[in-house]
């Protein structure tokens, strides 16, 4: 059996021995520790001087239309798989066991962790889209069913809203199945690329006008139309401006260890695909006329929502904008179509992914000691907690980019990525540089936003009724405390992941 | 004189119009069922018919047309047969085979 | 052990001791102090070592990010006549400044916190010293960011505390913001941010190829100092900062951490003595904070926010001094003696304040001379230097590097040179204004009356550093040190008039406070600092938080309108209008299901 697959049936077993009855949380720990040191040896086994997937194995399913269960890993899904293992271990690690249906609830975490690790272990469009939707639906559940305040609304705000990202997604991919030559259609990515690259892709491109009263308002070619529908698709996935709006709910009424989850590894998925199925594939002649509107709305997504973090009175909702907010800069690094932005929005994925993971996981706890989450009612708590104040000190450090966490180094090569990008203009800049420049703000914002945050809860003197409020347990604090280490390691040391991401992505 | 393919169809046509005339038009359940049988043996009706007039090379009748019938006539025999029990069903419950009655399904 | 070598052992051995201190430091009040005191020894005494040795510059080893032929970001150490004076300098003062918090925190709690804090700090100013690119100077340039945050928010139980560390935070982004712009516009123009290969002629050439974007990048790198060293207009935190404690301010606050910007403009003079327009826009802003901090000083009660103001100002000095200067060493050498007398006369606030009971209000103070007579001493030689004192070339530190400063503004620039002299008056009103409140005259309440000298853990430090800042700038010293110039043609009534600000200055104080009980004088727009705060926090309720409401209102209302709510009830209205054909009479179903049957084969046949 191939290792991927083991890696994505680890969950899954865990998952229906909790069901069945076995206790609940120990298998889940179990499991989700067991994957860990499963993905630790596929990585120690990984030969990095090679480029290209690794671990393949494939199984056809549908040869007709070219559909096959084809998994395989290469530095970036690599990574990626780790950050899933390591989140899922954190998540049902600091998970508190709900009153009711414990084990439906834990099964639910690794569902969702054996979709996104299906998802970014696969090679098939075809399952790496499956697996996704597959892992939306635990999400549903863990929101509906667990979930706090308006539960109800939120779970069907996000599962809408994603499937109907997942729909625009399904037209553009199968755009993309068709514009291959008639017999060598597959929806295997290899095959993909290797068709962009022989320019046997969109072969017989057409345009399409549409004009009204004879006055011609738009042209725009077929590859153009599925180089939209995919990136609006993962974008809406990723709540790219304005197709934000469900995360902050969604997230901000989730038990923590979904919202980790899913917003620190099956939100990823969308930029991942991005990073496989267009930026490898489309020319940048295809993407280039719309690049003006997608860095418009990316930078709604830096500075719109960074005001309107800003403007939070909740840690929950504050949390989840931040997370919107952040995507902002890895659309900056994926626009800009080169290595360097590339690089740098991939390394994000990683840092935001651990750093998210790591401030929900707290906010979550303090949530469980509080019952409430309003800035108003906080106040010195740090005094009461001190480890806790801590930690989420470091986390809050990590989330707004200081030197030392991995976010710094994703955020600087993203910059720098975007501000080489595109045609050199002189005089002055071009738009990717007017993009950096105003993107460079939102950090000034990020720090506004969490700085204000932690001083509100916890710095000022000691509110009377969290006098004695207990520090954070032990298991919860190695939990954090080992994903800051993470961001600590990546932070000092990038070129661990380089290593592994920019291999992967050279284009072709 | 002898009857005809055209005699027989025109039979089939009017005893199909009667059925369908009932299915629109009446308002007991129950005679609506027997009206949609009547429609269903127009069918077989024309079906014979056919089966009778278009011969073979051989000179045999087509009996593609009478197994068909066959076919039809058991289809009838169950369709009644869970029909009648979903009317009576349905009387009991609603003390009514009256159509106008049964509109809880109306928006 | 060797040249190569040593300045990482210097670099690092400050952020293990962190690292310790922040695991284990808990458990132990000696062990935190000693720990970090012991890295600090080690680090000055390998940087004396290494000042005498010769310069060492070795190519880059170390990658911190590196993508071959794409980007790169080494970490590397300059070890240049500037790198070893600074570190000397950072060196040599933070030992006694540990030394002194040992006395000054003794009953102080979160004792590890205080010290990790302080090694952090250490460790990343030594790294901005240190950095030879311009990244690996931002990295560094963040965390000092993030040690003050720490150090400055102390007390974080304090609302003002809490907040004063807050706002230095942001202030010190809005800067680094523009810093890093500066960095990316001039890594696209040249493709790198190693200085050695920035100060290259081939790449200078290419840079002036283009002089207004050469200029637009010198200005924005020049922010990051506007940020670090409180130049105006993001002056604000420095004064909010002193809610730190007193050994904080005089480490980071006065003698170093906010002297970095200077540092790093006078690392990157070889770049800006080329662009004469970025060079004016940093003398008028360094003049300009000079004279306006300056101002600010006298009207304050608040005897660390007087140093405070005072600190800005004499920044701006050594800002004004990179916009005039012809080489670095002019800047750098007030930078150095600065460093001295500033961190004395902080540590000397600290030991009245200690003294008076952690009360800092100069106006609950007096007559303290004979109560704390070593504290008294070192303030006047801290006063004295700072206020430049001394003609005829003898006189205390400030005397030196200050009037060489001006000399050159009244050559090159005479109207900056004038409000620099100017302030020179200024200064030594509020410094002898501080000195007569506090120390002579009468005491104003029972603080005073009972006020003791502090314990020998703190004074020593003060007896140490007040020789540097009374010797610091005699000419054999400042040869060791540095090459400075002074300028030609400079009138000789400059002399004169620098002596005639000085004595008028001090005695206008003499006169005004030897009896004063409260301030005599009260000028509200110099008391409430310009107003210029009140004005930045109107900017930040308003404009950030005004936008801030309307973007989530909006969000709330208007997107969610658009992108979900008007979705979610279209579809709901096209439900609600077919479902009109759910007659709810089977015959009708019957009709409907014909018609279409009809309908289609109609479409099927017709066509």
């Amino acid at each position: 059996m191939s290792p991927l697959l083991c890696l994505i049936l680890l969950p899954v077993a865990g998952a229906i021995l909790a069901m069945a009855g076995f206790p609940a949380r120990k298998m889940a720990i179990t499991a989700a520790a067991l994957n860990l040191l499963a993905c630790v040896a596929i990585l120690a086994s990984f030969q990095g001087d090679k480029t290209g997937y690794q671990f393949l194995s494939s199984c056809p399913v549908l040869p007709s239309l070219g559909i096959s269960f084809t998994l395989g890993a290469d530095g970036l899904s690599l990574v990626m798989l780790l950050l899933s293992t390591v989140v899922t271990l954190a998540a049902v690690t600091v998970a508190r066991a709900p009153q009711t249906n414990a084990p439906w609830f834990y099964a639910s975490l690794l569902f969702i962790s054996a979709g996104a690790i299906g998802a970014f272990a696969s090679v098939d469009a075809f399952f790496f889209y499956m697996f996704h939707e597959l892992a939306l639906i635990p999400t549903f559940l863990l929101i509906g069913i667990w979930g706090s305040g308006d539960r109800q609304t939120a779970a069907w705000k996000i599962t809408i809203y994603l499937a109907f990202g997942s729909f625009v997604l399904l037209i553009g991919l199968i755009g993309l199945y068709l514009a291959m030559p008639v017999g060598a259609r597959s929806f295997d990515m290899r095959a993909m690329a290797e068709h962009a690259k022989l320019g046997t892709l969109f072969a017989h491109d057409t345009v399409h006008s549409f004009s009204i009263f004879g006055f011609e308002y738009l042209s725009i070619t077929h590859a153009q139309i599925i180089y939209l529908l995919l990136f609006l698709g993962f974008g809406v996935l990723v709540s790219l401006f304005p197709f934000h709006t469900w995360a902050p709910q969604a997230y901000a009424s989730a038990p923590a260890p979904a919202a980790m989850l899913h917003a620190g590894v099956l939100k990823k998925f969308g930029l991942y695909g991005i990073m496989r199925l267009v930026t490898p594939i489309f020319p940048p002649h295809v993407a280039a006329p719309f690049n003006t509107l997608l860095l418009v709305l990316l930078l709604g997504n830096i500075l719109y929502v960074g005001f309107v973090t800003i403007s939070q009175r909740k840690l929950d909702l504050m949390l989840g904008y931040s997370s919107v907010m952040h995507m902002g800069y890895i659309f900056l690094g994926i626009l800009s179509w080169n290595a360097l932005g590339l690089t740098g929005a991939a390394f994000m994925l990683v840092a935001h992914g651990l750093s998210i993971a790591a401030l929900f996981a707290l906010s979550g706890e303090l949530r469980e000691r509080t019952g409430t989450l309003d800035f108003s009612e906080m106040g010195g708590l740090a005094k009461a907690m001190p480890t806790f104040g801590l930690l989420f000190g470091f986390a809050a450090m990590a989330a707004i980019g200081l030197p030392g966490f991995a976010n710094f180094a994703g955020e600087l090569m993203v910059f720098f990525g975007a501000f080489s990008a595109g045609v050199r203009s002189s005089p002055g800049f071009n738009a990717f540089q007017i993009a950096t420049v105003i993107g460079l703000w939102g950090v000034v914002i990020s720090a506004v936003y969490m700085l204000r945050a932690y001083r509100r809860i916890f710095m000022g003197p000691l509110v009377d009724r969290w006098k004695s409020l207990a520090d954070i347990a032990p298991l919860p604090k190695l939990c954090v405390a080992g994903l800051i280490l993470l961001l600590l390691v990546v932070g000092f040391y990038p070129q661990l992941l380089l290593h592994l991401i920019s291999p992967a992505l050279i284009r072709p | 004189m002898t009857p005809t393919l055209a005699h027989y169809l025109i039979v089939s046509g009017l005893l199909f119009t009667i059925g369908l005339a009932g299915v629109m038009l009446r308002r007991n359940i129950i005679i609506i069922f027997m009206c949609l049988e009547l429609m269903l043996n127009a069918a077989n009706l024309s079906l014979v018919a056919f089966s009778r007039y278009n011969l073979t090379m051989e000179g045999l009748p087509n009996y593609n047309g009478q197994i068909l019938v066959f076919f039809i006539i058991t289809v009838a025999a169950a369709e009644v047969a869970v029909g009648l029990a979903i009317i009576v069903a349905l009387f009991r419950a609603r003390q009514t085979t009256h159509v106008e009655d049964l509109d809880s399904m109306k928006f | 052990m060797n040249a190569a070598t040593v300045p990482w052992i210097i670099l690092f051995t400050p952020l293990v001791a962190a690292a310790v201190i922040l695991f284990f430091g808990r458990y132990s009040k000696p062990f935190s102090a000693g720990l970090a005191i012991g890295a600090t020894l080690l680090c000055g005494i390998l940087s004396w070592w290494l000042f005498t040795q010769p310069d060492a510059t070795e190519p880059n080893q170390f990658f911190w990010i590196n993508l071959p032929d794409i980007f790169s970001v080494p970490i590397g150490v300059t070890v240049d006549h500037l790198s070893k004076v600074m570190l000397v300098v950072v060196n040599t003062i933070a030992p006694l400044v540990f030394i002194y918090s040992l006395g000054y925190m003794k009953h102080e709690e979160g004792y590890w916190r205080y010290f990790a804090g302080l090694s952090l700090f250490l460790f990343s100013m030594l790294g901005i010293v240190l950095a030879d690119n311009f990244l690996m100077m931002f990295i560094f340039w963040e965390l000092v960011g993030l040690s003050s945050y720490i150090l400055v928010g102390h007390y974080y139980p304090k609302d003002s505390a809490a907040d004063a560390s807050k706002q230095a935070f942001l202030v010190n982004r809005i800067g680094d913001f523009g810093f890093m712009l500066g960095i990316l516009m001039l890594w696209l123009a040249t493709g790198t941010a190693v200085f050695s290969q920035l100060f290259t002629s081939e790449t200078l050439a290419l840079l002036q190829s283009n002089g207004l974007y050469l200029t637009i990048a010198c200005v924005l790198i020049f922010c990051g100092t506007v940020g670090k060293s409180a130049q105006l207009p993001l002056h604000v935190w420095l004064p909010n900062s002193m809610e730190g404690p007193t050994p904080v301010s005089a480490l980071l606050h006065a003698a170093t951490m906010v002297a970095a910007g200077v540092y790093m403009l006078a690392r990157f003079f070889p770049v800006l003595e080329h662009v004469p327009a970025a060079r004016d826009v940093i003398a008028w802003v360094g003049g300009i904070t000079c004279l306006v901090a300056a101002l600010m000083a006298t009207q304050q009660d608040d005897i660390k926010r007087i140093l405070a103001y005072s600190t800005i100002s004499q920044l701006g000095y050594m800002v004004l001094g990179v916009g005039v200067a012809e080489s670095w060493d002019v800047p750098m050498f007030h930078l150095f003696t600065h460093a001295f007398f500033k961190c004395l006369l902080f540590l000397c606030a600290g030991s009245v304040i200690v003294g008076m009971h952690h009360e800092q209000n100069i106006w609950k103070m007096g007559a303290l001379k004979n109560k704390m007579p070593f504290t008294f001493l070192c303030t006047i030689a801290g006063t004295l230097a700072l206020t430049g004192f001394g003609f005829h070339g003898i006189g205390f530190s400030g005397f030196y590097s200050k009037d060489t400063i001006i000399m050159w503004a009244v050559v090159k620039a005479p109207v900056l040179g004038w409000i620099a002299a100017v302030t020179a008056g200024l200064t030594a009103f509020y410094m002898f204004r501080l000195l007569i409140v506090v120390f002579l005259s009468v005491p104003r309440s029972e603080e005073a009356k009972k006020a003791q000298e502090s314990p020998l853990v703190m004074v020593v430090p003060l007896l140490l550093l007040a020789i540097p800042a009374v010797i610091g700038g005699w000419p054999f010293i400042e040869h060791i040190f540095f090459h400075t110039t002074e300028p030609e043609n400079v009138p000789s009534i400059v002399h004169y008039a620098l002596l005639a600000m000085f004595l008028g200055g001090a005695g206008l104080a003499w006169v005004l406070y030897r009896r004063a009980a409260k301030d005599p004088v009260s000028i509200p727009l110099f008391a409430n600092r310009l107003y210029i705060d009140n004005l930045y926090t109107w900017i930040v309720k308003v404009f950030q938080d005004g936008v801030a409401w309307l973007a989530g209102w909006s969000d709330r209302w208007i997107v969610d309108l658009f992108v979900a709510q008007v979705p979610s009830k279209l579809t709901w209205a096209c439900g609600y209008v077919l479902r009109f054909l759910q007659l709810g009479n089977i015959q009708a179903y019957a009709f409907f299901f014909g018609a279409g049957v009809v309908g289609l084969i109609y479409l099927l046949i017709a066509r």
